[in-house]
């Protein structure tokens, strides 16, 4: 064998993962928990591909933080054939998973900072892989904001977790809609850069992170420069649909880079000389 | 590692003996203008020269236009048995011209890079490869000079020159010398001198030159993300992908499961897929990255000439062997446009 091939047969293999729980958390997102044989191993923001044999494989991010345990969760939005299957299994039944993949978020970038989490919709599902660990181990961090916005109240996602993190000591939660759609709602109204505008952020003591729609980074980055923060202390974790997870299929590719490789978390400052990776 | 001159007719009997152990791959004649990279069955195959590039090149054999990655079986008692399927034929790639050399060269590198492919190097290990040297460009859409393609030799086990009548054979890697084994070749020692005859007998300029040396392309390519060039060139593309099919360093793939009549055991798969198709950089929430043919135009450009030299630190990914502008039905020309960008210059 040439010693330049080292490979592993195994590398696009899916292993089975039992459902141990899931819910509905909105009328097109579930909630999903899996037994795994090993702990994945994941840093906050990697992702994993996932699949039903005979129906197909997609790349979900990871929601929870990382952990020594044999489990997984994501929250899975019903979007095509294969996510529309998924919403359709219960407890016992099994997924195929293979991963984690890509960089995900370094939390030494975090430690000693304030940080500001803007979550846009489902960005919240991979960013709660952060959040996480950032409250597990709340006194390496100065202050916390989360802001978090959805549609309408009725695509308001992880509202048990955001009432915990508020009760936690120095965490501002903000929660937004577009419109309330008529339903009950006990946040505010705007897009998710309305609230940037209030809040006093120390430049220098800042570290950002955001996941969101493709639409919303542009102008959240709009809204922080006029707060002076660094581009170089904002993270952004981006959305691409790989079909391989390993750097071949091309699917994921910005410029020079698969998002599956050197992303899907980037710094600000590395991505915007980069075309095609924010629209 | 030896060389030798030998005839045509020795040639095509060591290739025939060759063929009755492993299947051996040369491009033959299918219909009257193209060529197939095909398993040789008689001497007659066998006819180095007057060809053009055949329209699938060689390299697709390491990476066919459907695969499949794995077989599953679903037990009674819930269990699942997945198994990869690798392909471990031996195979030999025979007349392959040094573009074709260099798209495997580069693809070598795709697939050892990160994670490593299975599929694609499993097949590459089992693959011998005979180069075939050019003495004249194919025909007027060729540009493998001006990419540094002509000289390609990296990734052959042999590579064959014609000189006059006769032709030099010349031993790469241990490989390619035990493909050798007993054939009467007639050993020489002035390989190197003959190679520089045969150099200096080609014509000069060799094919459609670029007005810039190749490395200075992903620098003229990478400043021009906003440019008319692109607008101009995609004004008549249909988006149909056939440039992407045809190229030889062209590898983005797509997934997709196949269920068996028993419902229960299956695979999963991996086709071609094109940057050019309209769908290709979409998303699941609907956005697509790149919605125009303008965008998508550039971006194969871009791959070819910026993003893989970037990567892996090589001039061109390009391979300057035309076949995407050869085959394209609206005559789109991938040398055109890039001539087109070097005009307009590096722009800061």
């Amino acid at each position: 064998m040439n010693s330049q091939n080292h490979f592993h047969e195994a590398a696009y293999l899916p292993k089975m993962a039992k459902i141990i729980e899931t819910r509905d958390m909105t009328e097109r997102e579930k909630y999903f928990k899996l037994q795994l044989e090993e702990p994945l191993g994941h840093k906050p923001g990697q992702f994993v591909m996932v699949s039903i044999l005979g129906i197909g494989e997609a790349p979900i991010s990871i929601s929870c933080g990382p952990t020594d345990e044999k489990t997984l969760e994501m929250v899975i939005r019903k979007t095509g054939r294969l996510t529309n299957v998924i919403h359709g299994m219960s407890e016992g039944q099994s997924l195929g998973i293979r991963g984690p993949y890509g960089t995900g978020f370094d939390l030494e970038n975090f430690y000693g900072k304030n940080i500001l989490f803007v979550a846009g919709g489902l960005g919240l599902a991979p960013l709660r892989s952060l959040i996480d660990p950032v409250m597990k181990d709340r006194e390496r961090y100065g202050k916390i904001t989360l802001i978090s916005g959805c549609r309408t109240p009725a695509e308001e996602l992880y509202r048990s977790k955001t009432d915990a993190w508020k009760q936690i000591e120095g965490v501002e939660v903000i929660r937004l809609v577009d419109r309330t759609a008529n339903l009950r709602w006990d946040g505010e109204v705007g897009l998710v850069t309305a609230p940037i505008g209030r809040l006093e952020l120390n430049p220098s003591k800042t570290v950002v992170a955001l996941c969101g729609p493709p639409v919303m980074y542009k102008f959240v980055i709009m809204a922080l420069d006029m707060k002076g923060i660094p581009h170089s202390q904002i993270y952004v974790d981006l959305e691409r649909r790989m079909k391989c997870g390993v750097g071949k299929c091309g699917h994921c590719q910005i410029n020079a880079q698969y998002c599956c490789q050197e992303g899907p978390v980037f710094c600000y400052s590395e991505t915007m000389g980069l075309q095609e990776a924010l629209s | 590692m030896k060389a030798y001159m030998t005839t045509l007719n020795e040639i095509q009997e060591w290739m025939i003996k060759l063929s009755s152990k492993m299947p051996v791959f040369f491009p033959k004649r299918a219909g009257e203008v193209s060529f197939k990279f095909e398993q040789i069955e008689n001497k007659a195959d066998i006819q180095f020269g007057a060809y053009e590039p055949t329209i699938i090149p060689p390299v697709k054999k390491l990476m066919p236009a459907e695969e499949d990655l794995m077989t599953y079986k679903k037990g009674d008692d819930g269990s699942v048995d997945i198994q990869a399927v690798l392909d471990r034929e031996a195979r030999v790639l025979a007349g392959v011209r040094p573009c074709d050399l260099k798209a495997i060269f580069m693809m070598d590198k795709v697939f050892r890079d990160g994670v490593a492919d299975p599929y694609y190097l499993t097949r590459r290990e089992q693959t011998l490869i005979i180069g075939y040297a050019c003495s004249n460009p194919c025909d007027e859409t060729c540009f493998c000079s001006s990419v540094e393609s002509l000289n390609h030799t990296e990734g052959a086990d042999l590579m064959i020159y014609q000189i006059g009548a006769e032709y030099l054979v010349e031993e790469l890697t241990e490989k390619g010398h035990n493909m050798i084994g007993d054939a009467p070749f007639f050993e020489i020692q002035d390989a190197a001198a003959k190679k520089i005859g045969f150099q200096v007998k080609r014509p000069e300029p060799f094919g459609r030159m670029f007005d810039a040396p190749v490395e200075t392309l992903p620098e003229t390519v990478f400043s021009h993300w906003k440019s008319e060039v692109w607008d101009k060139h995609v004004e008549r593309c249909f988006s149909c992908g056939t440039c992407n099919l045809v190229c030889p360093t062209c590898y983005c793939f797509d997934v997709k499961d196949d269920v068996n009549l028993d419902v229960a055991s299956g695979n999963r798969k991996r086709t071609w897929d094109a940057c050019m198709l309209p769908g290709f950089a979409s998303v699941a929430g609907g956005h697509n990255f790149r919605p125009d043919p303008a965008g998508r135009q550039r971006h194969r450009v871009k791959k070819k000439f910026e993003y893989l030299p970037m990567r892996f630190g090589h001039g061109s990914s390009c391979t300057g062997c035309g076949r995407c502008g050869r085959q394209c039905t609206a005559g789109i020309d991938i040398f055109d446009m890039v001539q087109d960008l070097i005009a307009q210059g590096v722009s800061v």
